[in-house]
């Protein structure tokens, strides 16, 4: 702690106007068309002449699907009829035979569209525009709703009490003049990609492209600056093979023109308010295989840092709908809401609002940066092995004496990676006195009603969802202890303040924010009474802390999973009977 | 064949100069170019280069001319090896490591033979390789092998696990013979903790032994005691169907049938009446099993995973109680829903 100026952030953010930092990602828009025309070439490549019938089959099955269910609104139905077109045109010709249409010219077709959908633009007017319209929009926002309470010193209120941007910042603004950082951020709200390319731009590191969901182009004001600060479109719902390698195709290509790249690991936003555990391992691999084609290629910084960022909200915009999601689907993240109320430009401004009129914050930690493989990496790029000991990429990328990609191995370094930035999320968390809050009343509520599943303790009486507040400040003490002595093992990170022995003082915290942004409260107290209207909404904030071992009960979310572990899952056969 | 080409060409070090490490390097050296042997005395090193065996270990079997004993790990490491052949009990794997890491520049593929866990942790043996070595391509060799059979030229097979295809290819490249098959799996944790395990169910087969009973009871013995084990890997994430190979079920017959394996020795002199300090001090090579029984036992109590055989292997060697004693309230105890 003793590294953090007192305003809570690190040091080296210095909340002014900072100047631009030029990236790669300057050059983007005149290579554009080149990067293009490239990612086709290589994703043709990679289809089997004799296959591509059968992949482009495949595709236009799957397409006219999404498209039949997919109504569109105002802004996105030019984006459909193209498409439309497009695969009408890809059926009548798979119709006819071979020798009057050419399977390899459709394909190509194909490919070239995805990635003209996909591809980015950079234009760095727009960035230097955004990167003062948004701290000028944020003290505006900040000003005019601190002016109801602290007029006329609440002027003085800045950004600084409100964003707390801790960690690894120095070693992300040195990585990225030594290599390309990918940065792999947890995802909870929309809000984040916001939020998060203005932190960027506070850590004074050249511009980021990311991978935003097609989704969030639909409004046409946040996709005029988002096609032009250097984003591409990932649609989940596209799920063929010729999409998918056109996608992993880009990113890699962009990664390998040095461009600093931001992606999701976790796919969409977490729907339980947990913390991402499994990852998407698709566009991830993306980064070794830039790392592998870089070295080959003797690029002058090679090498490709991995840098996980764990942002804490005490609230998020769209809770309801996510839990209500995930409680629905119970656990299957494909689902995907397109219809969003959250990007509503004023829920957002909502959002803000309310984040700017109250003492609530965000927290962003920068995590301890990492390689390709999951090991640490130092100020210098350098690789950490165990006792001492250095990691050379190029040893461990090296089969049978050749440097060289090598699918089944750089799957599995993958999937390791995969395992150690959800290890890192879950360390690099900051927790924050309205999670513990929620954990707290969720669980004493919880193992007052053993017997009932969750799905039952979810739909209890408003008389039975409440408790006396003296009797929940003893078990909050007991959860604060429980969470400190965590904290202490490097479990995860305190926020400033749950650093206390008061346990009224946090609570109070904790309750005020949880109950600002959303309409029932998600924590009330009252008369010396605890209660909350929302229970669903609880579970999603004490979910922040699924995946710690901290639930004393068995049969809520991640710990009723890892109990049964242990019952023998694997065990489908009754083998064990 | 490329692949070929390239292991038969390679470098390989052993490390480790018991009876297995010397059989494993005998076979190796028909398949590559260049046996490092790491022996850790020096005396050893030096009878093994000027004799052509190893004396103390594995007296009857002539080592190849290709294999080259030496204790200083810089001359094992000289110039590079492609593989690694990690042949030492489990109690020194994490300390070996440490200093071995050192020599390692993570391009080599490590493969270890070693049956056991590290005690108190019930880490396994990849998992130590992989916190201590800078080197990712890990996997591990087990199955039926008793290392004087095998170093006799018996027919014999094993498995080979790893996560990487690549390693289970340069393990089939580097041990195959017209003698010793090679099985690919890629269920590390299964393959390991069976291999760790049924060294617990080969001190009860020996105790058993001891009591002379006939082959209806040691099949009681061994298909329970299969049984137990699976629950407790599965629990710890392996595939039961693992079970039903070499490294499962091919392990378990051997170990448990052969008078040749050090655990079951333990337990056939435990039914003799002996301490189990004695049996072990009186002992030249390790037996796994008997820490292995402690830390698993342990483990699956506070778990609560059903292994009444393993509870009952603990309390002779923990207790000191009577085999007759622990069979009898086997026997007896109530059948489980």
């Amino acid at each position: 702690m003793s590294t953090e100026s007192p305003t809570g952030s690190h040091p080296a953010i210095r909340f002014e106007q900072v100047p631009v930092v030029e990236g790669p990602l300057s050059s983007l828009n005149e290579n554009r068309a080149k990067i293009l025309t490239d990612v086709s070439k290589i994703t043709l490549s990679e289809f089997d002449k004799s296959s591509v019938e059968l992949s482009l089959g495949q595709a236009l099955y799957s397409e006219r699907i999404r498209l039949k269910r997919d109504r569109g609104n105002i802004f996105t139905r030019g984006r459909l009829k193209e498409d439309r077109k497009l695969w009408s045109h890809v059926q009548s010709g798979l119709l006819r035979p071979v020798a009057e249409v050419d399977r390899q010219e459709l394909m190509e077709r194909v490919v070239a569209h995805y990635a003209e959908e996909i591809g980015g633009r950079f234009d760095p007017a727009v960035y230097r525009f955004a990167t003062r319209a948004v701290p000028w929009g944020f003290s505006w926002l900040l000003n005019a709703a601190s002016v109801k309470r602290f007029l006329p010193w609440g002027m003085t209120q800045s950004l600084e009490s409100r964003l707390h941007i801790l960690g690894e910042v120095p070693s992300l603004q040195k990585l990225s003049q030594k290599g390309t950082i990918l940065l792999v951020p947890t995802h909870q709200s929309n809000i984040d990609s916001m939020l998060i390319g203005y932190l960027v731009y506070l850590m004074s590191t050249p511009p980021m492209a990311y991978g935003a969901g097609l989704n969030l182009f639909s409004n046409p004001f946040f996709s005029y600056f988002m096609r032009r600060l250097g984003t591409y479109t990932v649609d989940r719902q596209k799920s063929n093979e010729i999409y998918k390698h056109t996608l992993k195709n880009y990113s890699t290509r962009i990664l390998r023109e040095g461009v600093h790249s931001i992606f999701f690991p976790g796919g969409g936003r977490s729907r339980s308010g947990a913390i991402e555990s499994k990852l998407k391992l698709g566009l991830l691999g993306t980064a070794l295989e830039a790392q592998i084609e870089n070295l080959k290629a003797g690029s002058p910084k090679p090498r490709i840092f991995v840098v996980p960022l764990v942002m804490s909200y005490h609230f998020v915009l769209e809770a309801s709908t996510l839990i209500e999601d995930y409680l629905a689907e119970a656990g299957k993240h494909r689902f995907i809401i397109t219809d969003d109320e959250s990007w509503q430009p004023t829920k957002v401004l909502h959002f803000f609002w309310k984040i700017f009129s109250s003492r609530a914050g965000i927290t962003a930690r920068v995590g301890r940066p990492l390689d390709v493989f999951g090991n640490f990496v130092d100020d210098d790029g350098e690789a950490l092995g165990p006792n001492g000991t250095h990691i050379d990429p190029v040893r461990w990328l090296t089969t049978r004496g050749e440097l060289r990609a090598e699918p089944q191995r750089d799957r599995e370094y993958t999937l390791e990676l995969g395992r150690k930035i959800a290890e890192r999320f879950h360390r690099e968390n900051t927790v924050l006195t309205s999670h513990l809050v929620a954990f707290s009343l969720f669980e004493t509520l919880r193992r007052k009603y053993p017997d009932l599943d969750l799905y039952r303790f979810l739909r209890l009486s408003h008389a039975q969802r409440s408790m006396a507040y003296s009797d929940f400040l003893l078990q909050a003490e007991i959860h604060h202890k429980h969470v400190r002595e965590a904290a202490d093992r490097g479990e995860f990170y305190l926020s400033e303040e749950l650093q206390t022995s008061n346990v009224e003082a946090w609570v109070a915290d904790g309750v005020a924010q949880l109950g600002l942004l959303h309409e029932s409260g998600v924590a009330k107290v009252r008369d010396g009474v605890i209660w909350t209207d929302d229970l669903n909404l609880l579970y999603y904030y004490r979910n922040r802390l699924t995946g710690y071992s901290l639930s004393l009960l068995a049969g809520t979310g991640e710990n009723m999973k890892k109990s049964s572990i242990f019952l023998g899952q694997n065990d489908r056969k009754g083998f064990l009977a | 064949m490329i692949e070929k080409d390239f292991w038969h060409n390679s470098k390989v070090a052993v490390i480790g100069g018991g009876a297995w490490g010397t059989a494993l390097a005998n076979l190796v050296s028909k398949n590559c170019l260049d046996v490092r042997f790491w022996v850790r005395n020096e005396d050893q090193a030096r009878a093994i280069n000027a004799t052509r065996t190893n004396q103390q270990y594995l007296p009857e079997i002539p080592l190849s001319e290709k294999i080259h004993a030496f204790t200083q790990l810089d001359r094992v490491f000289e110039g590079g090896v492609n593989a690694v052949i990690w042949a030492l009990p489990s109690s020194v794997c994490r300390a070996q490591a440490k200093i071995i890491s050192q020599y390692i520049n993570g391009e080599e593929i490590i493969l270890h033979a070693t049956k056991g866990i590290e005690h108190g942790t019930l880490k396994r043996v990849t998992e130590i390789l992989r916190e201590e070595l800078p080197c990712p391509r890990i996997g591990v060799l087990s199955g039926p092998n008793l290392a004087h059979e095998v170093a006799k030229g018996e027919p014999a097979a094993t498995v080979v696990a790893s996560a990487f295809q690549e390693v289970i290819d340069a393990g089939q490249a580097l041990f195959v013979t017209d003698r010793f098959r090679i099985y690919g799996e890629t269920d590390v944790i299964g393959v390991e903790w069976a291999g760790a395990l049924k060294n617990v169910l080969a001190i009860a087969s020996g105790a058993l032994d001891g009591l002379k009973y006939g082959w209806n009871t040691r099949a009681l013995l061994l298909t329970r005691g299969l049984a137990e084990i699976v629950r407790f890997s599965v629990a710890m994430g392996g595939r039961e169907s693992t079970f039903l190979g070499l490294a499962g079920m091919g392990d378990l017959l051997a170990t448990c049938s052969s008078p040749l394996s050090r655990n079951y020795r333990v337990g056939l002199r435990l039914a003799q009446g002996e301490k189990v300090d004695a049996i072990l001090t009186s002992m030249e090579s390790v037996a796994e099993g008997v820490r292995t029984t402690e830390s698993v036992w342990e483990f699956a109590r506070a778990r609560k995973i059903e292994m009444p055989i393993t509870e009952g292997v603990y309390h002779l060697i923990k207790d000191g109680a009577s085999v007759q004693e622990m069979l009898h309230q086997l026997m007896t105890r109530p059948n489980v829903e």
